[in-house]
């Protein structure tokens, strides 16, 4: 970056916007819907949520799999409404926030007053037709894949493209499997307390190590899951915001950052532009990752999470392994993570269920055991594209 | 090599066809600008160092270290199935582009980041040479 393109996140929006209903769809294994089903299906219980008709929404910022195209207007449709601002974001696990932040700027600018985002998926029901697909395990269409330099290796799917930031971090911090493996179990015990999570069976440090490799260094448990899911959030002004059904959760600061030159290029395996974009964010909300009570963290793969937790400052680079080791993930540690069993345990809804979480532990109405105690912020991350598109949204209460 | 299901040809872009027309007589050659003399990977017609369209493919040395790499031990394609486990590796070569590809010649389990390595050529068929690397020595 160079004196040109220095760029200062405006602090006007800090505050101006709230999210005010959230929801999801039935989560997991769902067969028999589509993704725009469980995509209705989420809006309309976020919509209840909310205490809000579907003619108060005026804005569709909605995704679903990378093969659906135009999303956002065939949800409009089933929602009945024509939409004032309406699209579909393509940065993969990143677009969610983007999504939401754009809202944002949307309503702010008087484009729309009341937005819906949403994304969702029916990827379990997509590699579990036939055993072809299950043994595929593609969640795109194969005219979708590389034409070379990739499958003649036999180079398929984002497990391999994740695990090589994994081994490179490995060598050079001396990171472990067991350091994934907490974040694996520390995660799955957050789903034994959310009864709609996919994932229902405790899982131990041993049974992670006991569980089949994919592409190594990671095995099953450092995937996350393939889900049938959808969430959504409403997004409107804080002034309107006040005479509704909910607490509102107030937007305090997004940002974003794209490693464009490549997954593969410089150092970005290993330093993730959830450094810019958490800096961004950082700056916007005028906070710091002192001040984030609970982390939303994209977890695609266990190694994100830890990495991630490095470029977002809760520790220093290479410290993401005994971070994570001395349980500060945990509900009722220094830095709960995922608290509702992420993408790993909860179901993968490519961070969408993220800001649904985000969103309800800003509220304080979950039961004790669930609710990180006093929390005032909440950071969430988004993660995608091909590895290199970041995004981070940070809420706090009213 | 299983018969029934081949493994997948590579389908090259136009870009691509100097770099696999090289391999096919077994020599790595990459795009390299004649303004900034750098070299990059993959295949382009624009230098993205420097923008320029001034380039030329050339014959790298072929030797490189590992910067990372991977283990498939599942099986995603059935034309995989006899290979597992196998490496899929990330080589930076001395002219500075990585290049994905796998490890030949060496256990899965004694594969490491930084290990010297060197170009070896996999015949697919008449028309394609596939560049892999093994480890140098």
């Amino acid at each position: 970056m160079n004196a040109f393109n220095q760029i200062e996140p405006s602090r006007e929006l800090r505050d101006t916007c709230a999210i005010v209903g959230t929801a999801t769809s039935r989560l997991g294994k769902v067969p028999g819907t589509s993704s725009l089903d469980l995509m209705v299906e989420a809006i309309r219980n976020a919509l209840d949520d909310a205490g809000l008709k579907a003619s108060d929404i005026d804005g569709v910022l909605c995704r679903g799999p990378d093969d659906s195209y135009s999303h956002h207007q065939l949800v409009a449709e089933r929602l009945g409404i024509n939409a004032r601002f309406s699209t579909t974001l393509t940065n993969g696990g990143a677009s969610q926030i983007m999504s939401v932040a754009l809202a944002i700027m949307a309503i702010r600018f008087g484009l729309a007053n009341t937005v819906v985002c949403g994304f969702s998926r029916d990827t379990w029901s997509r590699t579990h037709a036939n055993e072809e697909v299950r043994v595929r395990n593609e969640t795109r269409p194969e005219s979708m894949l590389a034409r070379e330099f990739g499958p003649e290796y036999g180079y398929y799917g984002a497990t391999a493209a994740h695990a090589f930031g994994a081994t490179r971090h490995m060598h050079l911090y001396g990171t472990t499997r067991d350091h994934f493996g907490e974040i694996a179990v520390a995660f799955r015990e957050h789903a034994l307390r959310n009864p709609d999570a996919q994932m229902k069976k405790p899982l131990t440090i041993e049974d992670y190590h006991a569980g089949r490799l994919i592409v190594a260094p990671f095995g099953m448990y450092d995937c996350s899951l393939r889900s049938d899911a959808a969430g959504a959030v409403i997004v409107t002004s804080a002034a309107r915001a006040k005479d509704l059904r909910q607490p509102p959760v107030l937007i305090k600061g997004f940002g974003f950052h794209n490693n464009t030159r490549g997954w593969f290029a410089d150092d970005n395996m290993v330093v993730t532009a959830a450094k810019q974009a958490g800096e961004a964010a950082y700056r916007m909300a005028g906070l710091g990752p002192q001040d984030v009570d609970t982390a939303q963290i994209y977890d695609c793969f266990t190694y994100m999470v830890l990495t991630q937790l490095e470029d977002y400052g809760f520790c220093k680079k290479g410290e993401g392994g005994p971070f994570v080791a001395s349980g500060a993930l945990r509900l009722g540690g220094a830095l709960p993570c995922n608290t509702s069993g992420g993408q790993l345990s909860e179901s993968h809804c490519e961070g969408m269920l993220q800001i649904v979480e985000g969103v309800r532990q800003m509220r304080h109405t979950y039961p004790a055991h669930r609710q990180v105690k006093d929390a005032e912020v909440a950071l969430i991350s988004g993660h995608g594209g091909n590895q290199v598109c970041h995004s981070t949204l940070i809420l706090g209460r009213a | 090599m299983n018969q029934t299901v081949p493994k997948p040809k590579p389908r090259p872009a136009p870009e691509s066809l100097p770099y696999w027309q090289a391999a096919k007589e077994h020599r790595l050659s990459l795009p390299r600008c004649e303004d900034c003399e750098q070299f990059w990977f993959p295949p382009s017609r624009t230098c993205p160092h420097c923008l320029s369209a001034n380039f030329a493919f050339k014959d790298v040395s072929g030797r490189g270290k590992v910067f990372s790499f991977v283990t498939f031990h599942r099986v995603y394609r059935p034309a995989f199935a006899e290979e597992v486990p196998y490496v899929v590796a990330l080589v930076e070569l001395e002219e500075g582009p990585r290049l994905l590809t796998n490890i030949l010649g060496v256990s899965h389990e004694d594969v490491r980041c930084e290990m010297p390595v060197e170009v070896v050529f996999d015949d697919y068929d008449e028309d394609i040479s596939i560049p892999k690397f093994k480890p140098v020595g």
